[in-house]
């Protein structure tokens, strides 16, 4: 298999809720941007807010899954690319993004959305996002199946012991 | 050491012949690409199994190249662009690991098509140079030894069978299956009870199938699905007289006068080259990466790649033509908590249509959307060509998960063969280890489209009678990567085809191909059930073959 990646160094960054870029799996710093992630953090709880109960971004643990999911070797280069380069992008046109209450965010967002960059990273977000609600909690989203328990989701057995597919 | 036989792949194609070989005795080596997964590694993780190139070679380290038509030109893509793998399962029982098990026999026109229907301008049909009854010993074999679960269904078009009854009984059905069957009756079809070759019942080597409501693309944590690892590989282990190499992937078959003498692997992990020596050489490595592996040992007396002088090698490639179709059932048509029952199966296809009067039709299976929820969610991101988010899409999620549930059809219907669809190779294009990669060309003949069309027809009109709201079908040209078959279509003329009725290349007295390669016509219907009768066929001839 590719990259090797534990159960127990998934499980211990996923418990990072605040500082989740403290612990990133073994060799993946290198190709980790922190800035980057910071505003792909603030722009997921836009795009999955708290709602009822539906979880919010913060809460199912968006931005541990895409850190920890983003450093294997499995995920496509270029998205991690284009993911920095829409953050980017977003706070070139929106340089108070980070402190602006959810109104305003949600605007600027609208906004960047009618453009073609702003729509394709938002559309690619949206899909990692996706995959943070719903993926098994060993990538460190879907925390204690938050994503599952919402949509009355019940998964198959067995669940893995180890992510990627990497033989037991 | 020299091993009797030499298999490269281990997947359906590969498992009758090592399998018929082993137990009667002769030393088998087998060179797979991948590693041997074993039931404790498999899980239902959908990131893994479906969302990334984890049982398929990494696109930077290997691709293809796909040919396709645009503006009149054909032109090729490398996968690792479009991200998009024609490489499926390469792991010890290939992709036989992930199927989902439909399992339907050929029947006896599928043999002889030409005679039948005649030819169609534009398309290479050929009549096989067996008849169904050579194979329908075999296809009873598979049914025992490789396990099939179901019920015969008596209609116009059942094929011949030599038993009267499937070895293990139907699985547990959905309550939908009886809506089906009614509304099947009421436009005046007949509701066919669909084969699967998963196991209902254990045996003292696997388990029975335990409804994990994850089956398709995933492999078995029972033993339940019939791979070619659980049903012909393991035992075959027992005999001892099989050995698997594994992440061993063949560059070149080398040849001396006539005869291979020995296989070149390199080892993927340590980068390392190795040969093996063997009397027999089989290969079944799926139709694509064989034809690959064919045309790349050019030698002096094969400059065109081995086995290829009649310059047959990689022509006539098929897929399953065909599409899908979806309707959504909600609370109005059936109790919420009945239709929101998961694992068990729905098990029903539509038949009736396999032969018309004027054309050869096709088969529609019927099952439920799978259950891959990050699959089925990022679907809905999307809405009237605008991208949703926050409230209004959660709401949309929520209700596709707890208020509805989709019934889809599969259609398969024969993919014509023509001069349009093959395999070549290109020095422009290579993999890490500098080995031409195969170049795809995907032409399709517009015949099979206008049948894929009529089945939807068909099957939409079951939907709408159930009473499903959102009917809608799709049939396309572009091939699925899974249903891969021809390329080395054997026949009796040397000239016109790579192998012989034991598919023995006819240029090379030691080389078969038992994989999907060897089909002329590719019936219509998933290739599996006919790549494991046939492997056992091949396998039986081999091994009755006096040492020389």
């Amino acid at each position: 298999m590719k990259t090797k990646i534990t159960r127990r160094v998934f499980i211990a960054s996923s418990l990072l809720v605040g500082t989740a870029f403290a612990l990133l799996p073994q060799g993946a710093k290198k190709d980790i941007k922190i800035e980057p992630f910071k505003v792909i953090a603030s722009v997921q709880d836009i795009l999955f807010p708290k709602n009822g109960n539906a979880p919010s971004a913060s809460e199912f643990g968006a931005i541990n899954y895409l850190i920890n999911v983003s450093s294997h070797s499995s995920f496509v280069k270029d998205d991690l690319l284009f993911l920095y380069k829409g953050a980017n992008k977003l706070m070139e046109e929106n340089p108070n993004f980070l402190t602006m209450n959810f109104n305003n965010q949600s605007n600027s967002l609208d906004e960047f959305s009618k453009t073609k960059i702003g729509e394709n990273w938002l559309s690619l977000l949206l899909y990692y996002t996706i995959e943070a609600l719903l993926s098994d909690p060993i990538y460190g989203g879907n925390r204690d199946s938050i994503g599952w328990k919402w949509l009355n989701h019940h998964t198959g057995e067995p669940q893995p012991k180890k992510p990627f597919g990497e033989i037991v | 050491m020299k091993y009797d036989v030499c298999i490269v792949g281990s997947g359906a194609g590969a498992s009758g012949v090592a399998y018929s070989l082993a137990t009667s005795g002769k030393k088998v080596v087998i060179l797979e690409r991948g590693d041997f997964y074993h039931r404790k590694d498999f899980s239902k993780d959908e990131i893994a199994y479906t969302k990334r190139e984890i049982f398929t070679p990494n696109l930077k380290e290997c691709y293809h190249t796909i040919e396709d038509l645009e503006d009149g030109k054909w032109v090729k893509t490398p996968t690792y662009i479009s991200e998009s793998t024609f490489f499926n399962g390469n792991i010890v029982g290939g992709s036989s690991n992930f199927m989902s098990g439909y399992f339907h026999r050929l029947k006896p026109n599928d043999f002889r098509l030409k005679s039948v229907y005649g030819e169609i301008k534009g398309a290479n049909i050929v009549d096989w140079v067996i008849d169904y009854n050579e194979l329908e010993p075999y296809y009873e074999k598979v049914e025992r030894l490789i396990g099939v679960s179901g019920e015969v269904t008596e209609y116009k078009h059942q094929e011949p069978r030599s038993t009267k009854d499937f070895p293990y009984p139907p699985l547990k059905e959905h309550p939908i299956s009886k809506l089906i069957d009614k509304s099947f009756k009421r436009v005046g079809f007949t509701p066919y009870k669909t084969p699967r070759a998963i196991l209902s019942k254990s045996t003292d080597k696997r388990e029975s199938c335990y409804y994990s409501n994850y089956c398709g693309s995933y492999g078995c944590s029972s033993g339940a699905k019939s791979s070619a690892r659980e049903s012909l590989l393991n035992p075959a282990l027992k005999s001892g007289n099989l050995t698997i190499i594994t992440n061993a992937f063949v560059k070149k078959l080398n040849e001396k006068n006539k005869k291979v003498t020995e296989a070149i692997y390199i080892d993927t992990q340590t980068k390392k080259e190795h040969k093996i020596k063997a009397q027999i050489f089989v290969i079944a490595g799926q139709a694509v990466e064989s034809c690959r592996l064919l045309l790349n040992s050019k030698s002096k007396n094969f400059p065109n790649g081995l086995a290829n002088n009649s310059n047959q090698v990689g022509k006539n490639l098929i897929f399953s033509a065909g599409g899908v179709g979806t309707g959504q059932f909600d609370s109005t048509i059936m109790p919420l908590n009945d239709l929101m029952q998961e694992g068990v199966f729905v098990n029903r296809s539509l038949c009736d249509f396999y032969f018309t009067d004027k054309f050869k039709g096709g088969v529609v299976d019927f099952l439920f959307e799978h259950a891959n929820p990050i699959s089925k969610a990022n679907k809905l991101r999307w809405q009237n060509g605008k991208l949703i988010w926050g409230k209004e899409l959660q709401k949309k999620i929520f209700n596709k998960f707890t208020k509805r549930k989709q019934l889809n059809f599969e259609i398969f219907n024969d993919w014509l063969p023509t001069d349009n669809c093959f395999v070549s190779v290109d020095n422009k294009y290579k993999d890490i280890y500098g080995v031409p990669v195969a170049n795809i060309r995907i032409g399709y003949h517009p015949h099979d489209i206008k049948v894929g069309k009529f089945l939807a027809k068909k099957a939409e009109k079951v939907l709408k009678d159930m009473g499903a709201k959102d009917v809608n079908s799709s049939i396309g040209s572009y091939p699925p990567a899974n249903l891969q078959a021809g390329g080395c279509r054997f026949g009796d003329d040397p000239k016109s085809s790579v192998l012989d009725k034991h598919c023995k290349a006819h240029e090379v007295e030691n080389l078969f191909v038992t994989d999907g390669s060897f089909m002329p016509t590719g019936g219509s219907v998933p290739y599996t059930w006919t790549i494991y009768a046939n492997s056992l066929r091949v396998g039986e001839y081999i091994s009755n073959i006096k040492e020389q």
